[in-house]
């Protein structure tokens, strides 16, 4: 292995090599330390300090990469994120499902800035598994109450007049584990099931007067192409507003794990509406109840009877900054940042509390504020190192406040599983740390 | 004004007014896509409804189903429908639904049979989706329904009696009537400070690094990914006698020699493996987390 220590690009480009190898959960600590165990060998102390956040990288000195050529273009010819940032991963939670094919994955939201997940940071949620489509196999059928049946290739979707919208995408069982109490302490795992991004595409309405949807028609089935073959029924009203059928995310062409090649996506609807892989669309009269919208995606009350078809993600918000995965350090000014997001349309306020709800303070949106899509917002704020209990509330242009939890399962009790938008707390204890709470 | 004249006024005008209206207004107006045959819609149109609509012929006993379930459902649903880890339970929970603990089955919860017949065709086997014949798929409907003491044991089920089993939560679901909460937003003094209590906290065990950050137990890439970079290359395809990932068979002997054996031998090299199968790189625990995906594998079927 590192049988001799180097110097300047030849030696970070080994270290990121050797780095690819170590277990992602110890790579930065590999990075930032320059601990390397190679073979049992501890690699000389002159390599290793050339990795640390060394002193004489500091002023007054010049620091390494400032006295040496760096790498040249196309050395990455699809660029990854730094190495220094390989801890900024999607995780999942292994005891939710009974394996990883039918599973989920959650969004790192404590260490993203802005509205925009990066592609490769969109949770995942597969129900057989990513299928590895080539898309000159690709065929979108699209019938049943139609003049005219038809079926696209790619190519033909892309000569369609194409939409471009930011919206995020939530999974409505986003937060699920916490209806009976709090359980993760980590905000990638309380709010992880939701990111948002750029989609592009083809409106599915622009679609159906191709195909010249019948007057009789009321339903539109989606059905995905995957093992699963993952079906919902969604309303022509929808469809014919604002349902996308998307082929590309944030500039390129979707990712496998989002549906590559083509998806439907449906602003602000709950994210399993929005079928991957899609390779059917059938025009009807009435739903299919199909699994996914009566075993699944319904929601239990307390008197045992469930809502079906429940579509909208209501008004939310979480605060992400301080957060379990971000405590505070020191004293001091901070700037408290949070996510808030309707499926009703735009974000008009939030209210941030830090006495568990008693008294709230405005906070301020920033940068871009959309439709159905996450919207960032700040507080000033100097902590002095007293504990708190840290809320948010956001309410959006339809007037909803997002609810307490108290007021959520006094309307819906406790075994819901999906559409859990209640204010989130955590705890910022006196050291600093943060957790996951819930309190009356 | 010419009559040559007002023709060309004429025409001047319609193609002003053809110009600005929508660039279409009738069926396939972007002449764009391909008629889908009947034959090609028949291939892939497997959608079935509460009224029966969609389903084939052909037809399926509880008789025939139990065989069925037993060798390709069994594993994952247990014999009785109970669930194995954590795959899905098919049968029980009657009047469970205001309990504290709701059993959601098919037979306390699912309105229709047909989205039975239907999810069957559509995805399942798990590891085998769209493999079952029609007939199979009537089969082991009749036979999942007969778990949940739907139908009797002589029960045979076929296209047009389907729709007519009866659910019993059919009634049991209502259409998105929310808003369901009002909260006011209040800004000041909204309830007594005193009245603040810690309901729960989180009991699941995280760990935590050494800057004191919660981390999960364990990221999607632990002993997966490890597997992937040192193990997988020998023991995906079985090279040299290496026991196949996912084969039980091939595991079960090695498995009742306890983790630790299997762990140590990974490390120090058994056979033709060498130590750490050549990846001395990585770290005892990286291996054995290799080797607990492995059993997992081996065990999850």
């Amino acid at each position: 292995m590192f049988s001799k220590p180097g110097s300047g690009p030849a030696v970070l480009r080994k270290v990121t090599q050797e780095a690819s190898k170590v277990d992602p959960a110890k790579r930065r600590d590999f990075l930032k330390k320059g601990l390397v165990v190679a073979g049992g060998a501890i690699a000389g102390v002159q390599f290793a300090s050339t990795l640390r956040a060394a002193d004489n990288n500091l002023p007054p000195n010049l620091p390494e990469w400032s006295k040496s050529l760096g790498s040249g273009v196309i050395t990455n010819p699809y660029g990854q994120p730094s190495p220094f940032e390989s801890d900024i991963v999607r995780r999942t939670v292994p005891w939710l499902t009974a394996d990883r094919i039918a599973a989920i994955s959650f969004t790192p939201l404590a260490e993203l800035d802005g509205i925009i997940t990066p592609s490769g940071l969109v949770f995942e949620r597969y129900h057989a598994g990513v299928p590895a489509i080539n898309p000159d196999d690709y065929r979108l059928m699209l019938h049943g109450m139609v003049e005219r049946p038809l079926i696209f290739t790619i190519d033909d979707l892309r000569r369609f007049p194409s939409t471009t919208v930011i919206n995020f995408l939530e999974c409505p069982a986003n937060g699920g584990m916490e209806w009976r109490g709090a359980q993760m302490d980590a905000l990638q795992f309380t709010h992880g099931m939701i990111s948002c991004c750029e989609w592009t595409g083809v409106l599915l309405s622009t679609l159906l007067d191709e195909v010249g949807v019948k007057p009789e028609a009321k339903w539109i089935l989606a059905e995905g192409s995957d093992g699963a073959h993952m079906s919902r029924s969604i309303p022509l009203e929808k469809a014919l507003d604002d349902s996308l059928i998307v082929y590309a995310q944030n500039g390129e062409p979707l990712r496998p794990e989002q549906g590559y090649p083509v998806r439907i996506f449906n602003p602000g609807w709950e994210g399993n509406t929005s079928v991957k892989w899609l390779r059917r669309l059938e025009v009807g009269d009435e739903p299919w109840y199909h699994r996914e919208e009566t075993s699944k995606y319904t929601d239990l009350m307390a008197d045992g009877r469930a809502r079906k078809m429940s579509f909208v993600q209501e008004g939310n918000s979480v605060v992400t900054f301080p957060c379990p995965e971000r405590p505070l350090k020191q004293k001091g000014r901070y700037e408290l940042e949070g996510l808030a997001w309707s499926g009703k349309g735009k974000i008009k306020r939030v209210d941030v509390s830090f006495d568990g709800g008693v008294n709230w303070r405005q906070a301020r949106l920033k940068g871009l504020v959309l439709p159905k899509a996450l919207t960032r917002f700040s507080l000033d704020w100097t902590w002095d190192g007293s504990p708190a209990f840290i809320q948010s509330r956001s309410t959006d242009e339809s007037g909803y406040v997002q609810p307490t939890f108290a007021q959520l399962r006094e309307a819906r009790g406790f075994s819901s599983i999906y559409h859990k938008n209640a204010i989130h707390t955590w705890r910022l204890h006196a050291d600093g740390t943060v957790t996951n709470v819930q309190i009356s | 004004m010419s009559r040559s004249a007002s023709v060309f006024y004429v025409v001047v005008f319609l193609s002003t007014v053809l110009a600005a209206m929508p660039a279409r207004a009738e069926v396939g107006g972007y002449g764009i896509g391909t008629p889908a045959s009947a034959e090609e819609v028949a291939g892939w149109d497997i959608d079935i409804r509460p009224d029966g609509k969609g389903l084939p012929p052909g037809s399926g006993s509880v008789e025939d189903g139990e065989m069925l379930y037993e060798e390709k459902c069994a594993s994952c649903h247990g014999s009785f429908g109970e669930g194995v880890g954590r795959y899905p339970i098919l049968a029980g929970g009657e009047g469970s639904l205001t309990a504290e603990r709701p059993e959601r089955t098919i037979g306390s919860y699912w309105p229709y049979a047909s989205t039975l017949w239907d999810y069957i065709h559509r995805a399942m086997p798990f590891p085998q989706p769209q493999s079952l014949p029609d007939d199979e798929v009537y089969a082991i409907t009749a036979y999942v329904l007969y778990l949940n003491d739907l139908v009797e044991d002589d029960f045979v089920l076929t296209p047009d009696n389907l729709a007519s089993v009866e659910m019993p939560n059919k009634d049991g679901f209502f259409f998105d009537d929310r808003p369901d909460t009002r909260n006011m937003g209040c800004m000041e003094n909204c309830k007594d400070p005193a009245s603040i209590e810690i309901m729960s906290e989180p009991s699941i065990a995280t760990m935590q690094n050494e800057e004191g950050v919660a981390v999960p137990a364990e990221t999607a890439q632990g002993g997966e990914k490890i597997y992937q970079q040192a193990c997988q290359m020998c023991h995906e395809a079985g090279v040299a006698g290496a026991p196949m990932t996912g084969d039980s068979a091939a595991w079960a002997d090695r498995i009742a020699l306890g983790r630790d054996k299997l762990v140590s031998s990974a490390i120090a090299g058994i056979g033709v493996m060498p130590p750490k199968g050549g990846h001395s790189q990585l770290s005892d625990a990286d291996v054995a987390s290799a080797v607990d995906f492995l059993i997992q594998r081996a065990t999850q079927d």
